[in-house]
């Protein structure tokens, strides 16, 4: 989707604040945020897809100014009323009304401890043959498309060049939509100066993670 | 049933904007304690995270990865090769560094991480991401214009030097194994772990030379 969220390359903001904050906290609800975002019960098809998309929709002026840990919970609240385990009234009213069956179980103690130690993988079997190799030249798709998809706006319509390929791994695009299914990943590399028309003397490069469906050969 | 539906969700949004409280402690408050009450939420597992982030997790992991591979190459062959592999072998890989790949700065590259469509970050490496990491600044001007960011954190680069910048769009992460300063040949891993810092695994600081730290 053609959101707020999709900052990379975005012109007018101004300079990095906060730099010598070393405070992963700053606040009381902020660590309890952290911790209810990490081990609420979870629905049906859930997935850091489709976290990343219900954060993507929070109204654009929001997502830009509110806390980062206020989007998280408010997120999880938005998961949860649209899968029917809560419900708007009842979070006004501080009162549950009904008894929730979530797909998912909250998160033990023991399971977060888990959760935390297991290096979990996305990589996924895929019967297709990887249409390109390292060297290989592409070129990023002009149009994007409604709903959850990890290809940034500033590299479309530009060509880049296959610089890894990492195997099959889930599709943000599909997993969105509760599809679990793989398609090829690779990182791509792109030169500054043909990102950017203020980088034309530039040697700089960026190096982007992006699926098979998102570019074509050059 | 999880709708899956962008527009359903969007209208959602529009509502809690509209109707639950603005602070954010307060609105933090009202869904713990329903969360709760439904049983949709363990009390207890929320101080289990605090606490391994507070205590177990944070770049003190990510700085003993570094200066291990500063004193032996095979370990930092193995690190560039199979970074998930090479951190395990100190039991740091798990939340976010199943496909870890590290990025090594040289005299000719120096590499800076972001995450522009998100937040991404190798938490069970470098724990808890800065709030500058997750700020709107950082993320719209890291691929843009890294030179300027870098600027503001006290880097300044010399043009021959090329800017690697690595946009964590997929469920691969990222570290920056930052170059062994010089003068320094007699210290061991311990010390020289105490030279590492959060920022130089990201990208935003490169001379880890101790005199500089001291200036």
């Amino acid at each position: 989707m053609d959101g707020v969220h999709d900052l990379g390359g975005r012109e007018g903001f101004g300079p990095v604040r906060d730099k010598d904050d070393d405070q992963p906290f700053h606040s009381e609800w902020e660590t309890c945020a952290f911790g209810m975002t990490q081990s609420s019960a979870g629905g049906e098809g859930w997935s850091i897809d489709w976290f990343r998309h219900c954060r993507e929709l929070i109204p654009p002026v929001d997502y830009l100014t509110r806390p980062y840990f206020d989007q998280w919970i408010t997120t999880v609240a938005a998961q949860m009323i649209d899968a029917g385990y809560l419900t708007l009234d009842e979070i006004k009213a501080g009162v549950s009304t009904f008894t929730a069956q979530p797909a998912y179980p909250p998160k033990t103690t023991e399971a977060s401890r888990a959760f935390v130690k297991n290096p979990k993988s996305y990589a996924i079997q895929s019967d297709v043959s990887p249409r390109y190799a390292a060297g290989d030249a592409v070129r990023c798709r002009l149009s994007g498309h409604p709903g959850h998809t990890r290809m940034p706006g500033y590299v479309r319509g530009h060509l880049g060049v296959v610089h890894a390929h990492h195997g099959a791994h889930i599709m943000p695009d599909a997993s969105v939509r509760g599809e679990k299914r793989g398609e090829h990943l690779y990182t791509l590399r792109f030169s500054a100066s043909e990102l950017w028309p203020e980088a034309k003397a530039s040697r700089d490069r960026v190096f982007v993670d992006l699926w098979e469906s998102y570019f074509d050969p050059a | 049933m999880t709708s899956f539906d962008s527009r359903k969700l969007s209208q959602i949004h529009q509502e809690l904007r509209a109707q639950l409280p603005s602070e954010p402690a307060l609105r933090t408050k009202a869904l713990e304690s329903l969360l709760t009450e439904k049983k949709l939420l363990d009390a207890e597992a929320i101080d289990a995270w605090i606490e391994l982030y507070r205590d177990e997790i944070g770049p003190k992991r990510g700085v003993k990865v570094v200066a291990r591979a500063w004193t032996d190459p095979a370990y930092k062959e193995r690190l560039l090769t199979d970074a998930t592999a090479a951190i395990d072998e100190f039991g740091f890989a798990g939340h976010a560094t199943g496909h870890l790949q590290a990025v090594e700065n040289t005299t000719a590259v120096h590499n800076l991480v972001v995450c522009t469509l998100c937040s991404c970050y190798p938490f069970s490496l470098l724990g808890m991401s800065p709030t500058w990491y997750k700020s709107n600044e950082y993320r719209a001007r890291a691929v843009r214009d890294p030179r300027g960011v870098l600027a503001e954190f006290g880097v300044a680069l010399d043009d021959a030097i090329e800017v690697r910048v690595w946009d964590s769009t997929s469920e691969r992460r990222y570290l920056v194994v930052p170059q062994r300063p010089e003068g320094v040949d007699d210290w061991d891993e311990g010390a020289l772990a105490r030279l590492v810092t959060r920022n130089a695994m990201i990208g935003t600081e490169r001379d880890l030379s101790p005199h500089r730290r001291r200036a």
